[in-house]
């Protein structure tokens, strides 16, 4: 693409192009789309969509089968810009939580800096407790996951992600395992992240969050973007048939 | 019959060969756990080449009697050079059987492990190797434990293989014993219970960590 490079300028993230395949089955198909710094999208689709394993291939959580993945205006390659830096600037949320069960709530959130960043342990535990503060869990410090709530756990696992000071936040159906009664604890902390400039990709059928949060809304099916647009132009007037019968099923459930 | 007094008579030859049983067990355990973890890291991440030679080293070992392997480190290494006494012949051949029984042990504790475990650590910029020892390895630590004692229940009796090479170990004592009083069977009796004795508590032991780990 010849536009690449100047695609990049001044933009925080630029997929193109990109593909996924499980063995013969292609779950992407082509997908592009770009972000500036501080863009808050939101991904949406049916499941099956390929919506998860798009945002498990910007962090080569999941390596793409091909295409280019521009971040930070360093084209990502294998062995160019190192994967792990990549990682390290971008953090990641997941549906499961994944939060480390043999550590404690504070331990969890000071891992990432003391092993990679190779921070002096008081000042990465002082940062985990300011961090735990945030999203509400001061009193949880030394609980490990399996004494929490859902709900808990994951807001453990963004202040562990946080703690890496990531350029991007990613989050993989951050609340599709969580308590419905506990699911506005952990909106109200990504709400919050948002407004403080945080940048993030957030896949999630979330339709409130979507309204108040999102500066573009990312509807797929079959592996491709069909449809994006503003919240109101995606929900409202949404131009594919299969986004308005998606919609519909969403907002009847 | 029993003749108890035979047993009790015997006492101290029985658990003087009961030390030596249990001295070989705790020391070849721990060479084969430290080599079976090696193993089973190996075998797990070591790549194409070391997984195949790791692999082949543990399946050949697990289709092969230990006693083999005994007679073979005992034996037929002194041909080629290698000559060794006995206990650290009986604890070679016990670590390298015990390894290969090990390093699978670890290998179904890691792969027991959910992957988004790693994937956690990975997001965060963790190599595999820090990924490994700050969140797999102290994970599977609780969940090795049953079994690897089961495996340290099993070394106590696959010990009294070494009585082939003639070690005074606690089965090699009773064969004396049986011999001298022309009676097998009270000190048979005598080493089966001693045996139990050792045994037991570490199967119970096993038992209990197998109930908490869940």
């Amino acid at each position: 693409m010849a536009g690449g490079m100047t695609m990049s300028q001044g933009k925080l993230l630029v997929v193109e192009e990109l593909h996924k395949s499980f063995g013969s089955l292609e779950v992407i198909k082509g997908v592009s789309f770009d972000m500036d710094c501080k863009e808050r999208l939101v991904v949406m689709g049916p499941s099956g969509s390929g919506k998860s394993t798009l945002v498990r291939c910007i962090n080569w959580i999941e390596p793409p089968s091909a295409g280019r993945v521009t971040f930070d205006g360093k084209l990502v390659e294998s062995g160019k810009y190192d994967i792990r830096r990549l990682r390290e600037d971008i953090g990641m949320v997941f549906q499961q939580f994944n939060v480390f069960p043999h550590l404690t709530a504070l331990q969890n959130v000071a891992l990432g800096p003391l092993v990679v960043k190779k921070t002096a342990r008081k000042a990465a535990e002082a940062e985990a407790m300011e961090l735990l503060a945030k999203v509400g869990l001061s009193h949880r410090a030394d609980y490990k996951p399996g004494q929490m709530s859902g709900g808990e756990q994951q807001r453990v696992a963004i202040a562990r992600a946080l703690a890496m000071h990531p350029k991007l936040m990613l989050f993989d159906e951050p609340t599709s395992s969580i308590d419905v009664e506990l699911i506005h604890e952990v909106l109200d902390v990504m709400v919050r992240l948002a407004g403080e400039g945080m940048a993030m990709i957030v896949v999630t059928h979330e339709m409130g969050f979507a309204k108040e949060v999102a500066d573009r809304v990312i509807f797929m099916d079959q592996g491709l973007i069909i449809e994006s647009g503003t919240p109101s132009e995606v929900f409202e007037h949404p131009q594919q048939e299969r986004t308005q019968s998606f919609l519909s099923k969403v907002l009847l459930a | 019959m029993i003749k108890w007094s035979i047993i009790f008579d015997n006492l101290p030859f029985l658990v003087a060969g009961a030390w030596t049983t249990l001295a070989l067990t705790v020391v070849s355990m721990i060479f084969a756990t430290v080599a079976g973890l090696l193993v089973g890291l190996m075998n797990m991440f070591g790549g194409k080449v070391i997984g195949a030679i790791t692999r082949v080293y543990i399946e050949a070992i697990r289709g092969t009697p230990a006693l083999l392997l005994i007679l073979i480190v005992y034996y037929a290494l002194p041909t080629i050079g290698l000559n060794l006494p006995r206990f650290p012949a009986a604890v070679v051949s016990l670590a390298v059987c015990y390894a290969a029984y090990i390093a699978e042990v670890f290998r179904a504790a890691v792969e027991s492990i959910p992957k988004g475990q790693s994937e956690a650590a990975f997001s965060l910029g963790m190599n595999r190797a820090q990924a490994l020892r700050h969140v797999i390895l102290p994970q599977t630590f609780r969940r090795v434990l049953p079994p690897l004692a089961n495996e340290f229940a099993a070394l106590i009796k696959d010990t009294s293989l070494v009585s082939v090479i003639a070690m005074q170990d606690l089965l090699f004592n009773a064969k004396i014993i049986g011999a001298r009083t022309a009676n097998f069977l009270s000190p048979l009796i005598g080493a089966a219970l001693i045996y139990l004795i050792m045994t037991t508590p570490v199967m119970q032991w096993s038992r209990n960590l197998e109930k908490k780990v869940e």
